[in-house]
Formats: structure tokens, sequence, C-alpha cells
């Protein structure tokens, strides 16, 4: 493809220029920001400050707590990545299928990416609340487990993880979807010809030619897990208990905004700023490699 | 096509998406507070408010004339009461502003405590601070080194005699010698039980335990009976921990509980404090003690009927006699034994603080507004609705002629708990730098003792040196 030459020399730079001005405004700025508080200790106004070098670096990383929050960040991500995307992909392929009444399946598939996170926490908590919870009851009487997700880590976790990936289903679905149906019949009708079954034929065929798919989607779901639940947990579990569902957003947000301690916690965001980097430029080099662009 | 089109429509669906959050991201002052620019201006407010306090005024000139109302300061409240409480506060300031023309109180709901308190001070910064803000008892060392406050003792003209504050909550909010903030909802934690498990055990049920040896053995008869799966949750825990420090005549931390001058060193780790901790490890590998979270989860076992304990804070009183479906009884904290002094039971809850960019006129309100809120009346109808504590003597005194206690003894335990003990610098609880992070640290310490097993000693000294350290960073920052 040439590249395409616009006439007028200004004209690409306006038509670039509010993304421009957006990226600084909210990006740029407020991350020069981060790491120039991050590298003191701030009062809780804002209006004094002493300068303590790597102090609250080197303080994050040999505080237990942190650790913690750190393991159970890449424990819930983890989940959330791996299952979150095989339940949508599985999902996507049965959607995708000429069955009666599909599109209205498809259109209650999406439909959580619609709500906010405040909402899925809400719809969620109250549904698997242990006492009152719909959820919780049916479980409990049906197998015997006793799903607390106030007082039990574990089950706290799973519940947070289960949350997020049913917000996410929705968008998963819609490229999975849209990938899908991109895929070129003749290759599949090519697989047929050879006698290859519905199994072989997603394996061999329509799995590779849905890589780029899944790969954008496993990055958007990483940075997902690691950023934007945010909101799940505020109303949901609140980081409990004791630290079970501490995230990473989760710790930065209670020692910024709760304890105030505004040096701490921009390093903290400092911290997790090079971790999505490193966890996406990994990501990049190493699974882009076996992806398949047609 | 039919896939490109949708790609489109997608594309222009996450643009518009991004744009919406940019926009929430880029405005939250102007919406969350609208009013403070109109504040120096009075005519503007007169507006917006048609008018209550005019209709008071026996003049009618102002009505008509837009430069009367010149006198009519406007106050906002920033406050952390939710639900029915929201709807009460809101009522405190309608008959506030219908008996007091001129002034114009506007309470606004500023979300939870803590960021009621990080939503002042940061509006502080950006000139757009309300003129009172409500602040949780772990946010008055913060409050109070914030430079950003007139200290409400200052405020007083003479016609508030602090020692009308009922003693313990006066004495848990005074810093060097005098009141800095206006004390408005205070609480205290108490033990609830459950009366029809003592009568199905055969216990007594007008004899509560008294001390933790009590809540053993009757936890032990009780779950021996096969009516209850374990004894006792707690709310709170590490406000707990602070109540036995207290309740037992214990100083937490030096320079008097940080009351004479700022606390730099905590005994978490004392004598008492091991003590303590040993006991509720001890409770738990019992499978008495049942860890419960760390604020209100604890509830839920007691009130399931799973529990015959609970020990929690006295503002939980409501809604349990509400949602219980047994008879409860209240009781005195639990004490660890006869060695160590009666100290009393620590205040909780929130103070109202003024802030100094308000103006002379606006301070002078927000005075006449506390004293509203202090009157006697007010202080009644406020506890009778929410069950904090009315803070004033004459409402306590004007409750017990009434035979509202008589009527509701529940209410009246907490009450007898704060009266009955002992007014030493080490029972009127401690005030510490950077609160929120320290019970954070103690909160840690019960969770990896009583759920982990760790060494009751180990863990407190851990907790003690990360609680030090939390402290000289904060005196490290003070002017």
């Amino acid at each position: 493809m040439s590249q395409t030459r616009f006439p007028n020399r200004i004209l690409p730079y306006l038509l670039l220029a509010p993304m421009v001005v957006i990226v600084i405004i909210f990006f740029l700025y407020p991350s020069a920001q981060s790491l120039y508080l991050s590298v003191f200790r701030v009062s809780p106004l804002g209006d004094r400050k002493i300068f303590v070098g790597l102090e609250n670096f080197t303080r994050l990383l040999s505080s237990k707590d942190y650790l913690n929050s750190l393991l159970v960040s890449v424990r819930f991500a983890g989940i959330v990545v791996l299952f979150g995307l095989s339940a949508s992909l599985v999902s996507a392929v049965i959607a995708n299928q000429r069955l009666r009444g599909f599109a209205v399946y498809r259109a209650l598939m999406i439909w959580p990416y619609a709500l906010s996170p405040a909402i899925a926490g809400l719809v969620w908590g109250l549904m698997m609340n242990p006492n009152f919870g719909l959820g919780a009851v049916l479980l409990k009487r049906f197998t015997g487990i006793e799903f607390n997700y106030l007082t039990n880590g574990t089950s706290a976790l799973l519940f947070l993880a289960l949350a997020a990936m049913w917000k996410m289903f929705g968008y998963n679905i819609v490229f999975f979807l849209a990938g899908l149906q991109g895929l070129p019949t003749e290759l599949l009708e090519a697989a047929s010809l050879d006698g290859a079954g519905a199994w072989t034929k997603f394996w061999r065929v329509t799995f590779p030619l849905l890589s780029p798919t899944t790969f954008f989607l496993f990055v958007m779901n990483t940075l997902y897990a690691f950023f934007e639940v945010f909101g799940l947990v505020h109303i949901t579990t609140g980081g409990g208990p004791g630290q079970a569902t501490n995230l990473l957003v989760f710790n930065l947000y209670k020692d910024g905004f709760i304890a105030m301690n505004v040096g701490y916690a921009s390093a903290q965001s400092i911290l997790l700023l090079i971790m999505v980097a490193t966890l996406t430029i990994l990501q990049f080099r190493y699974a882009g490699e076996k992806v398949h662009y047609q | 096509m039919k896939l490109r089109q949708f790609q489109i429509l997608f594309s222009l669906m996450l643009v518009f998406a991004m744009l919406l959050t940019a926009c929430a991201q880029a405005t939250p002052a102007p919406t969350e507070e609208p009013a403070p620019a109109t504040t120096e201006e009075p005519a503007p407010a007169a507006t917006e408010e048609p008018a209550p306090a005019a209709t008071e005024e026996p003049a009618p000139a102002a009505t008509e004339e837009p430069a009367a109302p010149a006198e009519t300061v406007e106050i906002t409240f920033w406050h952390a009461m939710s639900g029915s409480r929201e709807e009460i506060v809101n009522g405190i300031a309608e008959r506030f502003n219908a008996t007091h023309p001129g002034i114009v109180v506007k309470p606004e709901y500023t979300g939870s405590y803590a960021e009621t308190v990080t939503k002042g001070l940061a509006a502080y910064r950006t000139g757009t601070a309300p003129t009172i803000v409500q602040s949780y008892e772990v946010g008055t060392r913060t409050m109070y080194d914030s430079g950003a406050i007139v200290p409400v003792y200052t405020l007083n003209t003479g016609d508030v005699d602090w020692e009308e504050v009922v003693t313990p909550i006066r004495k848990y909010y005074t810093l060097e010698g005098n009141l800095p903030c206006m004390p408005f909802n205070s609480s205290t934690a108490m033990i609830y039980y459950n009366k029809d498990m003592f009568e199905a055990a055969g216990l007594d049920p007008n004899v509560p335990p008294t001390t933790w040896d009590d809540i053993e053995s009757m936890s032990k008869a009780i779950m021996d009976a096969g009516l209850a799966t374990g004894g006792l949750s707690m709310g709170w825990p590490a406000w707990i921990f602070e109540q036995m420090f207290a309740y037992h005549d214990q100083l937490l931390a030096n320079n008097d509980n940080g009351r004479s001058a700022i606390a730099s060193e905590v005994y978490l780790n004392s004598e008492f404090g091991v003590k303590m901790m040993t006991r509720w490890q001890e409770l738990a590998d019992d499978d008495i003690l049942v860890y419960g979270g760390r604020e209100y989860a604890a509830n839920d076992p007691f009130l399931a009927g799973q529990f015959p304990f609970l020990v929690q804070s006295t503002s939980s009183l409501g809604g349990i006699l509400k949602s219980a479906t047994f008879k409860v009884g209240t009781a005195f904290l639990p004490r660890l034994g006869d060695e160590y002094p009666q100290g009393n039971s620590v205040i909780g809850g929130a103070c109202l603080w003024v802030f100094d960019s308000a103006t002379p006129e606006q301070q002078a309100a927000a005075w006449e507004f506390f004293k509203f809120t202090f009157s006697t009346e007010e202080a009644i109808t406020w506890h009778k609705g929410t069950g904090y504590f009315p803070t004033s003597v004459s409402a306590y005194e004007q409750l017990k002629t009434e035979g509202w206690f008589e009527e509701e003894p529940n209410h009246a335990t907490a009450f007898n708990q704060i009266l009955g003990g002992a007014d030493t610098p080490a029972s009127n609880g401690v005030i510490l730098g950077d609160f929120v992070t320290i019970r954070d640290i103690v909160g840690a310490a019960i969770e990896e003792v009583v759920v982990n097993g760790m060494d009751p000693k180990e863990a407190l000294d851990k907790a003690t040196a990360d609680t030090n350290q939390v402290l000289a960073d904060y005196i490290s920052l003070l002017p």
C-alpha cells in the first residue's frame, strides 16, 4: 500500500491535535506529577514535602503487605485472563452458529459490558451475599459449599474474579464474534472436504486464524484485570477480608486517598505503570511472534 | 460490509466512551461544589434559597430589595451521614435555618468519612472548602495538624460551658488542653448477647459476662449444648484492641496517649498488649473467637443465631434490635481480670471542624449552628434517631427524667459504661498521627495472631516497629 499524501502540511497536525492534547492532559502530565511526587514524603494537605529519594520504592518492595498485594493481583489477573477468555471464546463459537434466535443470544451476551463496574459489583454482591443471596444459598443447598466472600479469602478472590470476568464477557464476545465472522470460508470448506471434523477444524483452522483477535483480547484483559477493576473491589469486598482481595490498584487508593500518603501512593502508581508496560512489551515480543496475521 | 459498519460503530462508541470518562475526570470540582464561589457574594445565594429566613423577619423590605440580603450568611456543611442519618442531619439544618434568620446552612453528603476528609482537604487547597467538615475520630490529628482549621474553642463566645459536654466525649477530642472541634456523633463499643441462647443453655439471661473468662465459660456451655457453632466475633478488631487498653487504664502511646504533645511511640507490645492478644489467640484456638472481618461482617453470625456474643460499636444497636429474631442483651466490655485498674471505653464517631478559609461571618454562623446541634432538644432528637450519644449532659439528664433509659435499657448500657469509667489520659483513649494507616497495621497483626496463629509477641513487636516508623514519618512533616 502506498503512503497517502496530504496536500496540506498543517492539516495532519490539526487532525492529530485533539488526541495529543488529551494524551498530554490526562496521561503525560499526571504521570510526570506522579513521578515527581514519588520521591517525596507529602503531608495530607499536600503543602509540606520532604525529599526522600527512593525510600518510597525500597519500602514498598520490602513491605510484606505490598508483595502480598502483588501476588493477589497476579493470581486475579491469571484467573480473569485464562478463564475469562476461554469462556468467551467457547460462547462466541456457539453464538456464531446459525441457531434459532441467535440474535437474541448475542445481544444478551454483550449486555454485561454496558453496565458500570459499580452496578456489576452490586448485582454480584447481592446475589452471592452469604446470608440472603440467592446464589450463595442455592450453592450451599445443592453442593454444601459454604461460599462466604465476606469472611473467606479464597471465596472472596474467586467471587471478584467471577464478577470481573462476567463484566468483560460481552467485550470479549464482540471481538471474538467479529473475528469469527471475518474468517475466510474457503479455508473451512477446504478443511471439510479434506474430511476434518468440527474439533480439528476449530483447532487447526479457526483458532490459528483467530490469533490476532485472541492476542488483542489477551492484552486488553490483562490491562483490565490490573487497572480497571477498582470500582468492583471498592463496592464489594473493599480489599478484604484481611488482605485477600487487596489488588494493587486498590492498595494504591487506600494509601493515597484514605491514608493520604500521596508520595507513597505515587510510588505505587509508578511501579504499576512499569509493571504493565513491561507486561505489554513482553506480550508483544513473545506472544506476538506466534500471532498469525493474514 | 456489515462487519465494516459494525467496526465503525464500535469505534465511535469507544471514542464516545473515552470522551465521557475524560469529561468526568476533567470537571469533578465544579459539579461537586458549585456553591462556594457564590458564598462570597451573598446576592446570588438569596436567589437559590427563596428566603426561608426572610419569612421569619418582620421587616418585609428584605424580600423586595436585593441589597438587603447582604446579611445572609451561607455555610456549607460536608458530612458522611448516609441513609436515614442524612435525613436527620437535613432535619437539623432545616430547623436551624427556620429559626435563624440571616444564616443558611447547607448540608451536603460527601461520601464515606475517609472521602469526606480527603475531599475537604483537597477543596481547601483549591480554595473551595466548605465552612464545616465532619471528620471521623481517626482523622482528628490529621485535621488538627493540617493548619487549615480554626479550633472550635476559639469560636466559643462564652455561651457554651465545655463542662456541659459529656466528659469522656470532651476528653477524647481534647488536644493540648482544648477542644479543636465540635463533637457531633459519638459511640463506643460493648457486648451484645443472645438472651434466648442463654435460656436454652440454662444460663441466667440477666447475668451477662463481665470478663473474658466469662465469655469463654459461657460460650463453652452454649456450644456444648449444641446451640452455637462459635462463641463470639468482633467488629473493628483494631479499635476493640484500643478499647481494651483504655478499658484497663493502660497507656497505648507516649505523651499521655498523644494528648499533651504528639505521640511518637506506641506500647502495642507492652505486657498488657501481649497478654490481651494471647487471650484472644487462646479463644480462637478453642473456636470460641471467630474472626469476623474488619468492619461490620462480624454482625452476621450473631444475627443469624450462630454465635451467642458480639463485640461491636454501639452504633450498630438500632440495626441489631431491628433485625434480630431473638431477645438481645447488652453489657459492658469484658475485662481481663482484676489485676489491671478500671479504665473507660473509648469514644468513636466524628467531630465537626471549621476551615480557616471561611469568612469571620461564616465562622460565627458555624458556631451558631454548633450551639444549635448541642441544644438539649436537638441532642435528644439526634440520640433517639441515630442511637449516637447525646453530647450534652443536660440532654442526658432530660432523657433520664423522661424515663427513656428504662424503656430502652440497651441504650443505657453504653452510657453507663462511659459515665462509670475512670478519667485518666490512658482511659481517654489514644490519638495518633496517620491513625488510618496505624489501624490497618494493628488490624493486620490481629489477623496474623487470631487467624494465622502467629506468636502474639512477635506480631505485636512488628506492629509496634511499623507504627513507630509511621509516627516518625508523620512527625517529620509537621511544620
